[in-house]
C-alpha cells in the first residue's frame, strides 16, 4: 500500500510541494502562519471545484476551454439578480437561480458537441467569446457593486476555523472523488475516455456521459462563482479572464491525460494548490520589483516543467507495468469508422 | 468505362465566398460609406495583416492534427526583443533579424517538445503560452519601445497598389502554399498526417522532421506578424498580441480546416480571415459596441460548423 503510494504521481506532486513549502519557510518563517495557509486553501477552492467538473469532461476525451468566461458571466448575471443596487433578489431565490444559469449553459455546450457534433475545442472556442461578450452586455461595461451584505459575510463565516468556500470545495471534490470511485457513472467515464469505440460496444451512451460532465462542469462554474466572488469588492465584466487556462493547466499537471481516459483526482487537487500557490510563494521569497515582473515567466517556466516531468514519470512507470483501472498508462487511439 | 469527371472540392470555399459577400452587401446597406468603397476597404485592411499572416501557418499545423496556442506570446516576446535591440544598437534590420531569431527558438521548442516528448500540441503550447508572455514580461520591465522611424513605419502604411507590403506578403504566401498544398507531395504529405499519422510513418516518410519545423516557420510568422504589428502601430511592449491565438484559430476553423486535420485549404483560410475582418468592421462602425465582436465571431464560428456538420455526410 505504502510503495504504491510512493510510486505514484501524486507523491511526487506532494513532495514537490512540501519541498517548496520548506524551502519558503526556511526564508521566512512567517509563510507557515495559518493566514498564510488559509488564504492559499481559499484561493484554491474555487480552481479546485471548476477542476473537479473539468476532469470529468477531460476524462471522457472532450475539453472546455469557456470555463473562464463561463464564470465572469455567471458573476455578473449574479451580481445583476442580487445586488442592492439592481435587482436585488432574495439570496434563497437569487443563489438557485444562479447554479441553474451555469448548469443550463454547460447542458448547452454537451448539447452542441453531443447532438451538434461541434468539436468541443471549437464549440467552447466560440462560446469563450460568446459568453465574454455577453457579460460586457448585461453588465453594460460597468462594474457592479453592493452584493447583499448576507452573502458577503457567508463566505467569511468560520466552520470549525475554516472558511465556509474551503469546505464547499471540500464536498464537491469528495462528491466527485465518490462519484468517480464507487458509482458505476465514475467507471464509464474512463471507459469512454480510453475507447470510445469499445464503450460504445459494451453498450455505454457517449451523449448520456458527456452532456452529463459538461452540465457538472457549468454548474461547478456556478458553485465556484458564489463562493469566490463575494470575497471581491466589486465584480468586473472581465472576471474570469484567463481562469480556463489555470484550469485546464492545473487538470493537466494533475496527470490527467488530454487524450482522456486516465487521472485521479487527488493528483488533480494537489496540482491545484501547487499553482495557486506559486505566487504567494514569490511574494515571500521577496524577489523584489524588478523580480516581481519576473513572476508569469516563473509559472510558465513551471508548466512546462511540470507538463514534462510529468510526461517522463509515464513513460518510467508504464516500463515498469503496473496498471489498474485509473492509472491505465495505454492509450487507445482512433477507431474504425 | 466511363471516367468520371474529377469530383468539384471547393464547396466550402464556394459558400464562404458567397457569404462573404452576403455580408459585405447586408452591412453596407446600413454603413455604404464604408463597405461599399474601395478606397476604405483597402485603408482599413491595414489592420487584418497580422492574424492573417498568422492564420496560414495555423492552417497548416491544424491540418496536421496539430494546434499552437502560442502564437500571440511569441509574438509579444519576438516584439520585445526587437525593441530591446532597437534600443540598444539603432540598426532596424539587426533588430527584425534577432526578433525572427527569438520567434524561431519560440518555434523550435514548441517543435521540439511535441515532436520528441511526443506530447500533445495543445499541452505544449498552452504551457509556452504563459511561459513565452511572461519572459517577455520580465525581460521588458514594462517597458514600451517606441521610436522606429519612418521608414519602419512605411512597412504597413505604404501601399502598392492600396494594399502595404504586408498584404501584399500575404497573398504571395497564400499562392505559394495552395500550389504547394495540391501539386507537391510535401502538401498531399501535410493531409496524410492529419488523416492517419502513424500510416504514413510506418510508409517512411520523415513525420517528425516535417512537424518540427512546421512549428519552427510557425514560430518565424509569429515574428514576422510581430514586426508588421510594431510596425502598424509604433509601439513595441510585452502586451503585443494578445488574445490573437484565438481569432486566428476560429479563422482558421471558419475557413472549412478540420480541427482534427486532414481537411482544409490556405484559401478557405484567407476567406475566413476576411469575413471575420468584415464582421469586426460592421460592429465598430454601425454597433459601435466591441462587446457584440466576441458574441458575433463565436456564433459564426459555431454556426459554420453546425451548417457544415448538417449538409456533409462523412463522420469526421
Amino acid at each position: 500500500m505504502i510503495s504504491t503510494f510512493v510510486k505514484s504521481y501524486e507523491f511526487v506532486l506532494l513532495a514537490v510541494i512540501v519541498s517548496i513549502v520548506t524551502v519558503v519557510s526556511v526564508v521566512d518563517s512567517d509563510f507557515l502562519l495559518p493566514v498564510n495557509l488559509l488564504d492559499i486553501l481559499t484561493r484554491s477552492s474555487a480552481p479546485a471545484i471548476v477542476a473537479c467538473g473539468l476532469m470529468l469532461v477531460v476524462l471522457s476525451g472532450e475539453i472546455d476551454i469557456s470555463v473562464g468566461s463561463l464564470f465572469g458571466f455567471v458573476a455578473t448575471v449574479m451580481g445583476i439578480l442580487l445586488s442592492t443596487d439592481h435587482l436585488e433578489f432574495p439570496l434563497l431565490i437569487g443563489i438557485p437561480l444562479v447554479l441553474m444559469v451555469g448548469l443550463l449553459i454547460g447542458l448547452g455546450t454537451g448539447v452542441l458537441v453531443t447532438f451538434g457534433r461541434v468539436p468541443s475545442i471549437v464549440a467552447t472556442l466560440g462560446l469563450l467569446g460568446v459568453l465574454r461578450g455577453m457579460a460586457l452586455l448585461v453588465s453594460d461595461g460597468k462594474n457592479i457593486g453592493g452584493l447583499p451584505v448576507g452573502l458577503q459575510s457567508a463566505t467569511k463565516v468560520g466552520f470549525v476555523g475554516l472558511p465556509l468556500g474551503i469546505w464547499v470545495a471540500v464536498f464537491v471534490i469528495a462528491f466527485t472523488a465518490v462519484m468517480l470511485k464507487w458509482l458505476p457513472i465514475g467507471t464509464r467515464f474512463y471507459a469512454i475516455g480510453s475507447s470510445n469505440y469499445a464503450a460504445r460496444m459494451v453498450g455505454l451512451s457517449e451523449w448520456r456521459l458527456k452532456l452529463f460532465a459538461f452540465a457538472y462542469t457549468g454548474l461547478c462554474t456556478s458553485i465556484a462563482v458564489i463562493i469566490d466572488v463575494p470575497r471581491l469588492p466589486r465584480i468586473e465584466a472581465k472576471l474570469g479572464d484567463g481562469f480556463e487556462l489555470l484550469v485546464v493547466t492545473c487538470v493537466v499537471v494533475g496527470g490527467v491525460s488530454i487524450a482522456g481516459g486516465r487521472g485521479r483526482i487527488s493528483g488533480v487537487v494537489l496540482a491545484v494548490v501547487l499553482m495557486t500557490m506559486l505566487r504567494p510563494v514569490l511574494t515571500f521569497l521577496d524577489i523584489g520589483a524588478e523580480g516581481e515582473k519576473w513572476t508569469g515567466a516563473i509559472q510558465g517556466v513551471f508548466i512546462i516543467a511540470a507538463v514534462v516531468g510529468d510526461h517522463l514519470l509515464t513513460r518510467f512507470r508504464s516500463r515498469s507495468r503496473q496498471g489498474n483501472i485509473d492509472a491505465n498508462p495505454t492509450e487507445l487511439e482512433g477507431e474504425p469508422s | 468505362m466511363i471516367q468520371r469527371p474529377r469530383e468539384f472540392g471547393w464547396w466550402h470555399e464556394v459558400v464562404l465566398l458567397l457569404l462573404l459577400m452576403a455580408v459585405v452587401i447586408g452591412a453596407g446597406m446600413f454603413v455604404p460609406k464604408f463597405f461599399w468603397s474601395l478606397t476604405q476597404q483597402l485603408r482599413l485592411s491595414r489592420q487584418m495583416w497580422e492574424v492573417a499572416l498568422l492564420s496560414l501557418g495555423m492552417t497548416l499545423i491544424i491540418l496536421t492534427g496539430g494546434i499552437d496556442l502560442s502564437v500571440g506570446s511569441i509574438m509579444a516576446l519576438s516584439a520585445v526583443s526587437f525593441g530591446i535591440v532597437f534600443e540598444a544598437s539603432e540598426s532596424l534590420p539587426m533588430s527584425a533579424v534577432s526578433c525572427l531569431l527569438v520567434a524561431l527558438c519560440c518555434g523550435a521548442l514548441n517543435g521540439a517538445l511535441v515532436v520528441w516528448l511526443k506530447l500533445h500540441p495543445l499541452i505544449v503550447t498552452l504551457a509556452t503560452f504563459a511561459a513565452f508572455r511572461g519572459i517577455a514580461e520580465g525581460v521588458s520591465q514594462g517597458a514600451h519601445y517606441s521610436g522606429f522611424g519612418e521608414a519602419f513605419r512605411g512597412l504597413s502604411h505604404d501601399n502598392y497598389l492600396g494594399i502595404s507590403i504586408a498584404g501584399w506578403s500575404f497573398f504571395g504566401l497564400v499562392a505559394v502554399l495552395t500550389v504547394m498544398l495540391t501539386n507537391t507531395s510535401w502538401g498531399r504529405y501535410l493531409y496524410a498526417i492529419g488523416h492517419n499519422e502513424s500510416a504514413v510513418r510506418f510508409s517512411g516518410i520523415p513525420v517528425d522532421g516535417m512537424k518540427f519545423s512546421l512549428y519552427s516557420a510557425n514560430g518565424v510568422l509569429s515574428g514576422l506578424a510581430a514586426i508588421v504589428l510594431v510596425s502598424r502601430t509604433g509601439a513595441a511592449n510585452a502586451d503585443v498580441g494578445s488574445g490573437f491565438e484565438l481569432e486566428v484559430i476560429t479563422a482558421v476553423v471558419i475557413g472549412g480546416t478540420s480541427i482534427f486535420g486532414g481537411r482544409g485549404t490556405v484559401i478557405g483560410t484567407a476567406l475566413g480571415v476576411l469575413l471575420i475582418h468584415q464582421t469586426r468592421k460592421f460592429v465598430d462602425l454601425y454597433l459601435q459596441a466591441a462587446e457584440w465582436t466576441p458574441i458575433l465571431i463565436g456564433c459564426l464560428l459555431i454556426g459554420s460548423i453546425l451548417v457544415y456538420r448538417a449538409c456533409s455526410r462523412d463522420s469526421k
